[in-house]
């Protein structure tokens, strides 16, 4: 065994002796408040057993290992549906970043610790209504207030704002140079006069996403993490910080054993499903692109181990699985006739195909459009053109509108 | 067998890429397609110089006792470069079977010949629609062949054939030297793979297995087979999509290269992900030669990779526009190519029913 091995084996056993108490079945019938608790007690608990921050330095809270023994740690984590979802963005991204990017690191320890054990969330606060792929298009204002500055406008789909304490965000300093050189980043305190929140309530009915108001909120200058003009550099630096996450070739919904499993259960024209050719040919397709998404994976995590950096065909993973889940959700919902009417907005959407299926395309929006995947693809990998950009190297505010 | 290739692997790659770019050109290709069985002499005789027929046999017969992953590596580059042969994979499922139920005689009659590239053997068990026929027009009696078996792939030269026939009904897997035999040459659209309908007369033969036993070993043979292909169908894949995306970088129109425009852009960005998933379920099945789930991962392989280079042919072809469909363009080849492959070894609905027959398997 390998210790990269016996670091999952004890991972695993850890995770399987909590599975109980935090795992999916103590999660049934909660309502969002219990859930989001029972969630704090579960990283209270992952933090205390030495599995919080994994890859994160150890003078800043972290356990000082590398994003290998972070994969194979989530890797398993996955398994037993952990209320961890509130928590995802809040260690993904602005944590990280204020690790890098904020001066006061007395003020970052502490705050790193309380993320990692449950007790504060952030935020990330990039989109607004009219900038979501384009994101150096924001307009939310940030202007010199004293020794500070003051923030004026709106964010939207910020997700798990309404939980949040803290937040990281992108606003324009200065309309009057082109769009992504008038860019500032800070952090915000949730809690702060000024800020409103208010949840936006998304197609399947959940509301994990927000839009968040700023009237008239205080920053200190301290609280600025980017050269003045330099957030877009920052922003970008944000979304490269993990690169290295748990991949799911599912696309975040119900593992393809599932849809076997329905197949072998009910029938088309009075025959199984499974023995329709139909259904055989959309199975055997599906477990063939998952099972090369699982390879593409796992020779990543080969040369991570071997200190070589992966391969960008890795980010293929989201574009791909996310498409097939709600193409294979809408299948399985055929399938199911009068037995697939029901539908229940709080199921999960790993365990049910209806709510797999109305919730598949904010995989498809969120975190990088599928266009937007495509273009990076085709721009960074392939070398190909950027797309006819009127907005180039004009000045944001002499950008026809 | 790990996922990731050694450095001996990838100098294998770089080294059998060199040698064919430089020995295989497409000029030669276009000519042998209006030649009925004809080959590829340069190509062939590259083959047999590197070694690359005797890769995945034993050294002890006379190859390089290497296996299916360092077979396959070389296979990527041949269906880069569309060589004009199909000798490898045929011999390649002769010596898998020989290996696997060859007793020592016939091993030692066909082994070193067919690791020198002396003899080449083809693999003859599809009869019309059924790829793996439990009961054949091929008919084995007292030791002898009579009948038929079509379209064999490399059948215009082999040497020796593995075949599937039927003893009174019983299928059985069957080694036969092809002296004596007819052979009847096809026209095809890809006539390198130099197909012939071999027409068998009492022809003296070697029982490998009988029963439910050689349907067995012959789906075992086809896997292995199917794995060589899909890194083929890869390569070829692979190729194309760097054909379309170098002409979209060149060719202009509206006053921008094409491949500006979304509609052009994306479409080479879909193929880069086709080869991608190609790639790497062709690497996977390779490293799961000879484990519990190795027949799992040779249909996906193989399904994912004839889905990858069907597409990248059909959509290079598109992003190419008018000179895609040209003669001297050449990108017929590989559309030529692309067909071939994915009905040779099994079609795609031979693979997707294996495939779920073992996903049925695991989930009872």
């Amino acid at each position: 065994m390998t210790d990269l091995q016996a670091y999952a084996a004890a991972a695993h056993s850890w995770l399987a002796s909590v599975a109980p108490r935090y795992g999916r079945a103590a999660r049934k019938g909660l309502n969002e408040a219990d859930d989001l608790a029972l969630g704090r007690a579960y990283l209270k608990a992952r933090y205390a057993a030495g599995y919080g921050g994994i890859n994160w330095p150890v003078a800043l809270g972290g356990q000082g290992l590398s994003h290998i023994e972070k994969v194979a740690f989530e890797t398993e984590e996955m398994k037993f549906g952990f209320p961890t979802h509130y928590f995802g963005i809040s260690l993904g991204m602005p944590v990280p970043v204020m690790m890098r990017f904020c001066e006061d690191k007395a003020f970052v320890r502490e705050r790193v610790i309380k993320a990692l054990s449950g007790e504060e969330i952030w935020c990330q606060l990039f989109s607004e209504p009219a900038a979501g792929s384009d994101l150096a298009g924001l307009r939310l204002r940030a202007e010199p207030d004293g020794n500070g500055w003051k923030l004026n406008g709106q964010k939207l789909w910020t997700s798990y704002a309404h939980l949040s304490d803290y937040g990281v965000i992108v606003a324009r300093t200065d309309p009057t140079v082109a769009k992504h050189k008038g860019l500032t980043y800070y952090w915000v305190d949730m809690h702060a006069p000024g800020v409103e929140v208010r949840q936006v309530r998304l197609a399947g009915g959940d509301s994990h996403v927000n839009e968040v108001f700023f009237d008239d909120v205080r920053l200190d200058d301290s609280q600025r993490l980017s050269p003045v003009g330099g957030g877009f550099g920052v922003a970008m630096a944000t979304l490269m910080i993990e690169r290295y996450v748990a991949t799911d070739s599912s696309g975040f919904g119900p593992h393809l054993d599932m849809f076997t499993s329905l197949a072998q259960t009910v029938q088309v024209n009075g025959r199984p499903a499974i023995r329709d050719g139909r259904v055989r040919s959309a199975l055997a397709r599906n477990y063939a692109m998952r099972n090369a998404l699982d390879a593409i994976t796992a020779r990543a995590m080969l040369m991570m181990q071997a200190g070589m950096e992966p391969g960008p065909e890795g980010s293929l993973n989201k574009l791909v699985s996310v498409r097939s889940r709600q193409k294979l959700s809408e299948l399985a919902i055929d399938l199911l006739g009068t037995d697939g009417v029901p539908f229940d907005e709080h199921a999960s959407v790993r365990e049910d195909w209806s709510t797999s299926w109305i919730n598949a395309p904010t995989g498809r929006i969120a975190g990088g459009a599928d266009e937007m995947l495509l273009n990076t693809i085709a721009e960074r990998i392939l070398g190909l053109p950027q797309d006819h950009r009127p907005d180039k190297g004009v000045p944001f505010n002499a950008i026809p509108a | 067998m790990s996922l990731l290739y050694d450095e001996g692997q990838l100098a294998i790659a770089t080294e059998s890429r060199r040698v064919l770019e430089a020995r295989v050109e497409s000029a030669e290709l276009l000519r042998l397609l209006e030649h009925q069985s004809a080959f590829h002499i340069g190509y062939w005789d590259t083959a047999r110089e590197q070694g690359w027929c005797g890769i995945a046999i034993p050294e002890a017969h006379g190859g390089l006792g290497l296996g299916l992953i360092e077979l396959g590596i070389v296979a990527h580059q041949i269906g880069r470069t569309l060589a004009g042969a199909p000798f490898l994979t045929g011999s390649f499922g002769v010596a898998r079977a020989l290996l696997d139920l060859g007793d020592d005689a016939l091993k030692s009659a066909w082994l070193p010949r067919l690791a020198s590239g002396e003899a080449i053997g083809a693999v003859a068990f599809a009869e019309g629609q059924a790829v793996l026929p439990a009961q054949t027009a091929l008919a084995l009696s007292q030791g002898k062949l009579t009948g038929v078996k079509p379209a064999v792939s490399g059948g215009a030269h082999a040497a020796v054939a593995l075949v599937l026939a039927s003893d009174s009904g019983v299928p059985v897997l069957a080694l036969a030297a092809l002296d004596g035999v007819a052979r009847t040459p096809l026209v095809t659209f890809d006539n390198t793979r130099c197909a012939a309908d071999l027409t068998f007369a009492s022809t003296p033969a070697h029982e490998l297995a009988r029963g439910d036993a050689a349907l067995a070993a012959a789906m075992q043979v086809l896997a292995a087979q199917a794995v060589v292909t899909a890194h083929e169908q890869t390569g070829g894949a692979e190729a194309l999509m760097e054909r379309a995306r170098d002409y979209a970088l060149t060719r202009r129109a509206f006053g921008q290269p094409i491949g500006a425009f979304q509609s052009v852009k994306h479409r080479i960005a879909e193929l880069y992900g086709l080869v991608e998933l190609a790639r790497a379920g062709a690497v996977h099945a390779a490293s799961r030669d000879r484990q519990h789930d190795f027949l799992r991962a040779a249909a996906a392989a193989r399904i994912q990779a004839t889905e990858s280079y069907d597409t990248a042919a059909r959509d290079t072809v598109q992003v190419h526009g008018g000179i895609g469909v040209t003669w001297e363009g050449g990108l017929h080849l590989h559309m030529r190519r692309a067909r071939t492959l994915a009905n040779e070894q099994g079609n795609m609905l031979f693979w997707e029913d294996v495939l779920v027959d073992t996903l049925e398997k695991a989930a009872q």
